[in-house]
Formats: structure tokens, sequence, C-alpha cells
């Protein structure tokens, strides 16, 4: 697959000592790192290691001390949308309202028009170009409520191409997708990665991780081991990562 | 009597003219609004604000000036006591609701019992649209154009901030804002439906033919209209046997509404345990946590 950093490439994100913390409880410690032009980053750890609440940070959702660079500037709030999307985790959405596919998808161009207009042609255009790369524009006039986990997932995800960023950051999108779906998911991501949109996906689907993303960052709550992900999640580098424990360090 | 008469002859009257525009103004934009409120899950925050209106109602009544500025004060009051109780005192949401509702009925019941007319109490709560003036209709209607138009512009941003609010603000959608124009729509619309259908029996049109256009259809496109239709019936028919049978009108409007959820319940129970429920859409996956 492409991606991989190239050495006279600017990093795309810099994140810079970025900390997440809820009341006492910190969720994310001073994490730094860089992504790449094009890379595709699986990022793993145990249940509440912060993965979340990193991307949800990274994408502006999540009030943070920190900084984010997009390509050398600080990202500020108003410009999020347009340089990173966030495909949250399937299960947070309501799925039982009755929109259909088209009215999910088109969601995306909010962060590229006036927020406050409704949609415009060009706006709806725009979707089923989207929805048209996921192999989904049949679907377009369908209830939301009816589409099968896999579709489910690809509609989030036509949601955050719509917005045409250049950092994509995934909260678990595998979670609940059968085999299918899942090598459907990652030849998405690969080819997302290849066609120059830098991925940062949370996942616990340790071979998947391995097959489909180059590199892996390890996180729990600090930065455990980031590199390769052959290495990174070796058997030895997931023992690292699942039997560390800082928040256990932190406590009085 | 034939049918036709039975239906018209109640409107030759002035007064039920006015009572007629006035019912379905409410009719109407209860329902429309009431399609999000029961998405949003908002139902028991709006029947709580419309107790709450009593109270200014009563205040406004005391102090002279308009009753409708009156409730509307009492449920911006409310909606901001339950977010405080919510947010800084860490109270569950339902539980500040309540407390802050009856709390506030109360003393509307209090305050309407201290003016002195007996017939005010029960005219707030359960509505008399005969007692409608033109005035009234022109705000009624007003008000009404402003919530329908204000709702068909934001549904789009309303759906999509329903659907997924973490998505919609990181794309920059307000949706706090949002959120907080569709309460004030809400108790813009208790007020609407004060003189017409009363305070205790606009949360049946406001969530009825709502419920009731959802059972029937899985569309939004669909849902708003068939509730509106279904409300705006619900306000004719209710209106017009009230004539007749000389029963208090909001209390019989509420009951028309209800009948409506009644007749699709049954009908949706009798699909489901027919063969026909083979061509219904199967349970999606997506749905399950």
């Amino acid at each position: 697959m492409g991606g991989g950093p190239l050495a006279h490439e600017p990093p795309v994100v810099e994140v810079r000592h970025l900390t997440v913390s809820y009341g006492s409880v910190v969720a994310v410690d001073s994490v730094s790192f860089t992504l790449g032009f094009g890379e595709a980053v699986a990022l793993v750890g145990p249940n509440g290691a912060g993965k979340s609440s990193l991307l949800r940070s990274m994408a502006g959702m999540e009030s943070a001390t920190g900084e984010v660079y997009v390509r050398g500037k600080e990202c500020h709030h108003q410009d999020w949308g347009t340089h990173i999307a966030y495909v949250p985790q399937r299960a947070s959405a309501r799925w039982d309202l009755p929109l259909t596919v088209l009215d999910v998808t088109v969601a995306g161009r909010r962060a590229l028009t006036r927020r406050w207009m409704r949609p415009s042609r060009d706006d709806l255009d725009a979707a089923r170009e989207a929805l048209a790369q996921f192999e989904l524009v049949a679907l377009a006039d369908r209830v939301i409520g009816t589409l099968s986990g896999g579709q489910a997932q690809r509609v989030l995800l036509a949601r955050a191409m719509v917005q045409e960023p250049e950092v994509l950051l995934l909260d678990e999108p595998y979670a609940g997708l059968d085999i299918q779906s899942s090598e459907l998911l990652s030849r998405t991501l690969r080819d997302m990665s290849a066609s120059n949109v830098t991925v940062l996906c949370a996942l616990h689907e340790i071979a998947t991780a391995r097959d489909t993303f180059p590199r892996a960052i390890a996180l729990n709550q600090r930065i455990i081991s980031d590199g390769p992900s052959r290495e990174v999640l070796d058997d030895a580098g997931i023992a690292r990562v699942f039997t560390s424990n800082h928040r256990a360090d932190r406590s009085p | 009597m034939d049918l036709v008469s039975w239906i018209f002859e109640p409107f030759a009257s002035s007064f039920m003219q006015r009572a007629f525009i006035s019912s379905l103004a409410i009719g109407i934009t209860a329902p429309v609004i009431g399609v999000w409120a029961v998405y949003k899950r908002l139902v028991y925050l709006t029947d709580a604000m419309s107790h709450s209106i009593l109270a200014g109602v009563a205040a406004a009544a005391f102090l002279g000036i308009s009753l409708a500025v009156g409730g509307i004060l009492a449920a911006l009051l409310m909606a901001l006591l339950v977010a405080l109780l919510i947010i800084r005192v860490k109270v569950p949401e339902d539980s500040a609701i309540g407390v802050v509702g009856q709390g506030l009925f109360a003393l509307g019941v209090i305050g309407v019992g201290l003016i002195g007319d007996p017939r005010a109490l029960s005219h707030i709560l359960f509505g008399n649209p005969l007692t409608v003036t033109s005035t009234d209709i022109v705000v009624q209607l007003v008000l009404s154009t402003v919530v329908l138009f204000g709702l068909w512009w934001l549904s789009p941003l309303i759906g999509i901030s329903t659907f997924d609010a973490g998505h919609a603000r990181s794309v920059g959608v307000r949706v706090g804002l949002l959120d907080t124009l569709l309460i004030g729509s809400l108790a813009l619309v208790v007020v609407i439906g004060l003189t017409s259908v009363g305070v205790l029996m606009v949360i049946t049109l406001i969530t009825s033919p709502a419920v009731a256009a959802r059972l029937m259809t899985q569309r939004l496109s669909r849902t708003i209209p068939l509730a509106a239709a279904l409300g705006a019936a619900a306000a004719v028919v209710g209106l017009v046997a009230s004539y007749h049978l000389a029963w208090p009108s909001g209390p019989t409007i509420a009951l028309v509404a209800i009948g409506e959820v009644a007749v699709v319940a049954v009908v949706v129970l009798i699909v489901r345990q027919s063969p026909l429920r083979l061509i219904r859409t199967r349970v999606p996956e997506s749905m399950s946590p």
C-alpha cells in the first residue's frame, strides 16, 4: 500500500504534548507524534487507554491542552472540519431516526459550506459522488435504520470524505463487522491512504491492525511504542502495551 | 341531521370560526415540532414546561401584562433552572425536570387561585377556544408561521445533529444553540395553544399525531406532513364533536388525537401478527450496540 512518510515531506499532522483530562483523571498524558502525507496508522491500546479522547481532541470535539498542527499551521476550531474528518463509533449515532443515507452523507458538507443554510444542489451532488465512491449510490434514498453494519460504516466514511479532508480519524470502525465487511473496510482505507489521505484508526483487532496499517501507535495514556506495526504489535509489544498502567503510577 | 350540516353547522357563528382557525393553527404547528420532540426525547421536558407556564400566566395576570409573554418567560426560567440543576448541581435530567416543572406548576395554581376567578384556572389548563379574540388569532398565526418556517429551514441541521451530535460539532454545527432554539420553539408552541387547547392538553397535540405518524412511515419527509394532517384532523373533529356533545373542547381534541394513536397502534399490531410482516424491513444490525 502507499503511505510511509517521505523524508523530505513535512508531516501533515503534528501533535505536541496533547493532554486530555476529565476532572482529576488524565485520559491522555502529554502525547506527541507526527503523521506523514498519506500514512495509514493504527492506534491500539486497552479499553480506557485514551484512544477515543485522543481522536476526539484532535477533531476539536474535546478540550485539551497542547497543540495540533496541520501542515505546519496550528489548527483552530473553525477549520477543524475542513482539514480533519472524524468518524465516530457507529454505536454512538441514532440509527433509529427517519433520515436517508443521503441526508446523513450531506452532513459532511457543513464543514465546507455556510453552516446555517439548507443543503444546496451542489452539496447533494457532492454527497452522491462520495456515495458512488463507496458503492452506496443505490442506497442513497434508503432509511438509515435498514442498513447492515458494514453499509452503515461505509456511509459514515462517505460522510467524512464529503469534507474533502487531509486527515481521517476513525474510532473503532471494525467493531461489530463481519469478516467480509472488515476486509472491504481495510481495502477502502488502503485506497484512501494511496490517494494521499492520512488515516489514523483506533481499533482492537490486532491482526487487522498488523495487516492493514504499516505503522502502529500503542497508547495507554502515554505513547508506549510507535513504529512499524509488525514490531509494535508482536507478542512482546502487545504484552507491553496491555500491561502498562500509567494511571496507577499517577495515583497518590 | 346529515353529516355535512353536522360538520358545518357549528361554524355559523363568528366565535366558532375564530375557534376553528385557532385550533387549526395549533393542530398543525404542535405535531410538526412534536415530531422532533419525540425523536429528540424532549416530551417530558415539554410537558413540564407546559405546567411551568401556568406560573408565568398567573404572574402576568397579576402584573396586567400579556399572558403569552408571561408564559414564555416562565418557560425560559424553567429551562434555565433545569439546565442549572443538571449541569452545575449534577441532578439527573428527569429528576431536575420533575422538581422544577411541578414546583412552578404549584406556584401557578396558587397564583391563578389568588386571581379570584374560579374559571380562570380551567381556561388556562384546558383551554377555551370560544374565548379566542381576533388579536389572539393574529398572534397565533404569526407565531405558528415563524415556528413552521424555522423548523422547515433548520430540519436538515436538527436531523444531522440529532443523528450524531459529535460529528455535527466537528463540522462546526452549533448543536447547543440548535437545541436551545428547539426548546424555545416548544415553549412558543405551548403558548400558542394556551387559549385553544390549554397548557395541559397541548402536550397531547405535540406528541400523539407525531407518534401515530412515526408508526405509519419511516421517512422524515412523510412523517412531518402526516403528523400535521393528523393534528389538523384531530383539531377540527375534536372541536366539532365538543360543540355537539357540549364537552370541553381542549380535552375533546386531545381525545381524538389519542384515538388516532390507538387506531394506528392496533393496525400495526395486526400487521405484525399477519403474514404481511414478512414484507416489513428487518431489524438492522447497525442498531444493535
